[in-house]
């Protein structure tokens, strides 16, 4: 044995050493951790792209904490981009979120194609069969005839309309498009705008809403790559919208005032949002009383089902999860009824589980009216397009308000770009 | 002082022969013989072995490679491959040629965005620069000039995206802008100034040049302090004028601090993205679009690594063969063009 060598051995034995203190304190601390199970929490990393809601998911991981010893550690994000890109790098790592949030629709589909979501089929079972999850907002979770993630939250999309000046006019919610548009055309001989419109982000929320109220098949097929851009029914409902553009019905696409701000100085009367809305309107200060809410009466009148848009945002555990067992635990906790209550109350919006405690009557009224089996949930566009596609629409949308003569062209441009998606995609 | 500073200025190839002829020294015609007379420098090193080791010089270098290798030239490299393939954020990526930059020259959104991104290398370097060197000439040597030039930097400060923000609430029609028009009595108080290609460009290069003008006004300030006082008291002893001075003196010998201003408005411009992503996400459609707005919609929104690393490897390659004209056309290694 050479000096070398020696020194090897002794290297090796000091390691060894260290190795069992280590060791031994390790396997003390596991064995102090097992005594006080009774007291220990386990705690999860729920990542998000809702940092402003870190406080919301602190106290659920709290109430969480007490229910089943799961404690929740939020790591929010405020760009979505940046969260979908780090969410989608994470798959490919060994430094992997416990639970995440994501988005329902084509962008659910991906991941799961890349099976890096664990299924949730079981908790999804039971959670019918005791009647905290419905199979309408199933059939938005479910890819293959599997269940992936559950939700962290519905919100159904309604028209917000200030109240003061519905009661200035004399005016009350309507029950039919027509008379929705009576409404925006008696605002506009008082010189009121009636409808809020963005062009960004948020273009597209009027084209969803003139061809889901018109031919939802038509707005599913599309979403599914089964329809084109340039169906007749689509190019109708470009010229219906650019007929509203020019009876001055929107607000200037280019105003960058937050929309909660204009609904509550009356600088709009009416605002299509998803319920997640009152929220923004308790942000800017509006009472309660200044604001209300009614279901979009759809334009076709002969549907077999009155259809509601409505927006999911699912929370899931990755394949390979650093604590398998404690994160699943967590996302079957979330689909009863005390959390889903809790969330509801502190986001002023409709809880995903039927059971739970609406935190306002006119939000109750909403569960209550998208409950009901002559209701079809109309995925928004937002989760059910492509991102690709969707990223051209969005632009094309923009375009489109400012300059609404030139509908076709940009039809064509999105019809480009989703004929490009669903060319390497098979149509679902 | 400058005449021995002079003596010892160094041009590429060799020091500059007039200044050696004029201190007695004749110029060594070998390329090894004028390098060698730089060499003293280095002799003093040589006399230490056990740092000229081999070894021991790539030991002190290594880290440093390790680090510009790991995280700029491997990213880079990363990117150009990924430009071949189809990825698209998950799984792995396949192999697609060069399908993305075909792509590049089919897509209306690169017309938009070459288009756009020409016009703020235009008018992003010229209105800042020649507002902040304007600021810096009017304000320079005069009773609190510093307080006048205070305010002009002090949006500098402010994050490209904070100045995007305000600028938004200012042109947004019923805005800033629009009150202070109707207030006045004027046209284009409901105008949408972001909504129609140009104005929407011309309105975020005015934005960019209000952050920019003042750090340009600074510097052109510094170049300032480094004009001879005695040259600008000759020409005035020659009967030049105030503009003549300006034009024929202070301008030339500014030549220095253009270059470097210009030279860093032009990489600023080609690479625009806060400003017009806060302000109108290159919309409505593709109008205000830019080349680094086009490339982050195109990798972050629509998950279309694949074509939006093909943008970014043709925004580097634009970049890179602008800054190296420009350079080659403005400087030489050791010194200015004159």
């Amino acid at each position: 044995m050479n000096k070398s060598n020696v020194a090897f051995t002794t290297r090796r034995k000091i390691t060894a050493i260290a190795v069992s203190f280590v060791a031994g304190a390790f396997g003390l601390t596991v064995v102090t951790t097992s005594t006080a199970q009774a007291s220990s929490v386990t705690t999860i990393k729920l990542y998000n792209d809702k940092g402003a809601w870190d406080k919301y998911f602190t106290a659920v991981g709290n109430l969480a904490k007490k229910d089943i010893g799961v404690g929740v550690q939020p790591v929010g994000y405020t760009n979505e981009d940046t969260y979908d890109a780090i969410i989608d790098a994470s798959f490919r790592t060994h430094s992997k979120p416990n639970v995440f949030t994501w988005h329902t629709g084509a962008q659910l589909q991906e991941i799961v194609s890349q099976k890096d979501v664990v299924s949730t089929s079981s908790i999804w079972r039971e959670g019918i069969a005791k009647g905290d999850l419905t199979a309408g907002v199933e059939k938005y979770y479910t890819v293959g005839g599997r269940q992936y993630c559950v939700p962290l939250y519905v919100s159904y999309y309604v028209m917000y309309y200030n109240k003061n000046i519905f009661t200035k006019y004399h005016l009350s919610p309507p029950s039919t498009w027509s008379g929705l548009l009576q409404i925006a055309k008696t605002l506009k001989s008082h010189g009121v705008t009636p409808f809020y419109a963005t062009d960004v982000l948020f273009s597209f929320l009027w084209f969803e809403q003139l061809l889901v109220g018109s031919n939802p098949t038509l707005y599913n097929n599309l979403e599914q790559g089964k329809a084109s851009y340039l169906s007749p029914g689509v190019i109708s409902v470009m010229k219906e919208w650019k007929t509203l553009i020019a009876d001055g019905y929107f607000t200037n696409p280019a105003v960058t005032t937050a929309p909660q701000t204009l609904l509550k100085t009356g600088a709009v009367a009416m605002e299509p949002w998803g319920t997640w809305f009152t929220g923004n309107m308790k942000l800017v200060g509006a009472p309660p009383s200044s604001y209300g809410m009614f279901v979009i009466p759809p334009e076709n009148t002969h549907l077999a089902k009155l259809p509601i848009i409505f927006e999911t945002g699912p929370m899931c555990v990755p394949t390979g999860a650093p604590n398998m067992s404690a994160d699943m635990s967590f996302l079957k906790w979330w689909t009863t009824p005390a959390p889903e209550s809790y969330w509801a109350s502190v986001t002023s919006d409709t809880g995903a589980d039927p059971k739970a405690a609406a935190p306002s009557a006119s939000i109750e009224a909403i569960d209550k009216y998208a409950s009901s089996p002559k209701v079809q949930l109309i995925n928004r566009y937002y989760e059910a397009t492509p991102a690709p596609i969707l990223n051209t629409a969005l632009s094309e949308f923009g375009a489109f308000m400012v300059n609404p003569k030139g509908y076709m062209s940009d039809l064509k441009t999105i019809q480009a770009a989703a004929a490009q998606y669903w060319s390497s995609h098979s149509a679902s | 002082m400058q005449a021995e500073a002079d003596r010892f200025e160094l041009k590429a190839g060799g020091v500059r022969g007039p200044h050696l002829k004029s201190a007695g020294l004749s110029v060594p015609r070998s390329a090894h013989a004028r390098r060698r007379l730089i060499r003293p420098f280095r002799a003093s090193y040589r006399s230490k072995p056990q740092v000229t080791k081999p070894t021991a010089t790539a030991g002190f270098i290594a880290p440093a490679v390790v680090v510009v290798v790991a995280l700029m030239y491997l990213p880079f490299l990363y990117s150009v491959y990924i430009s071949f393939t189809n990825y698209d954020g998950l799984g792995s990526p396949r192999w697609d040629g060069i399908a993305n930059y075909v792509q590049l020259f089919h897509d209306p959104e690169m017309v938009d965005a070459i288009r756009n991104t020409a016009v703020w290398v235009v008018a992003g370097v010229v209105v800042p620069v020649a507002l902040g060197l304007g600021l810096a000439i009017l304000t320079y040597g005069i009773r609190h000039g510093g307080w006048y030039r205070l305010p002009f930097l002090l949006p500098y400060a402010m994050s490209g995206a904070g100045v995007a923000v305000i600028w938004g609430f200012i042109l947004q029609p019923g805005g800033a802008l629009g009150d202070v028009l109707k207030t006045l009595g004027l046209p284009g108080s409901g105008t949408a100034w972001l909504s129609y290609w140009p104005d929407s460009t011309i309105a975020m290069v005015i934005a960019s040049a209000w952050q920019a003008t003042g750090v340009n006004c600074l510097l052109f300030v510094v170049g300032l302090q480094a004009v001879p006082v005695a040259v600008l008291e000759a020409a005035e002893i020659d009967g030049a004028r105030a503009f003549t001075k300006l034009w024929r003196v202070t301008l030339p010998l500014l030549r220095p601090m253009t270059i470097v201003v210009v030279g860093l408005a032009i990489v600023a411009a080609l690479k625009t993205f806060d400003i017009v992503w806060v302000m109108t996400q290159g919309g409505p459609g593709y109008t205000s679009t830019t080349l680094a707005t086009a490339m982050y919609s195109q990798t972050f929104v629509a998950d279309s690594y694949g074509y939006g690393a093909a943008i970014a490897v043709l925004l580097t390659v634009v970049t890179g063969l602008a800054s190296a004209v420009y350079l080659k056309q403005q400087v030489q290694v050791g010194g200015v063009k004159r």
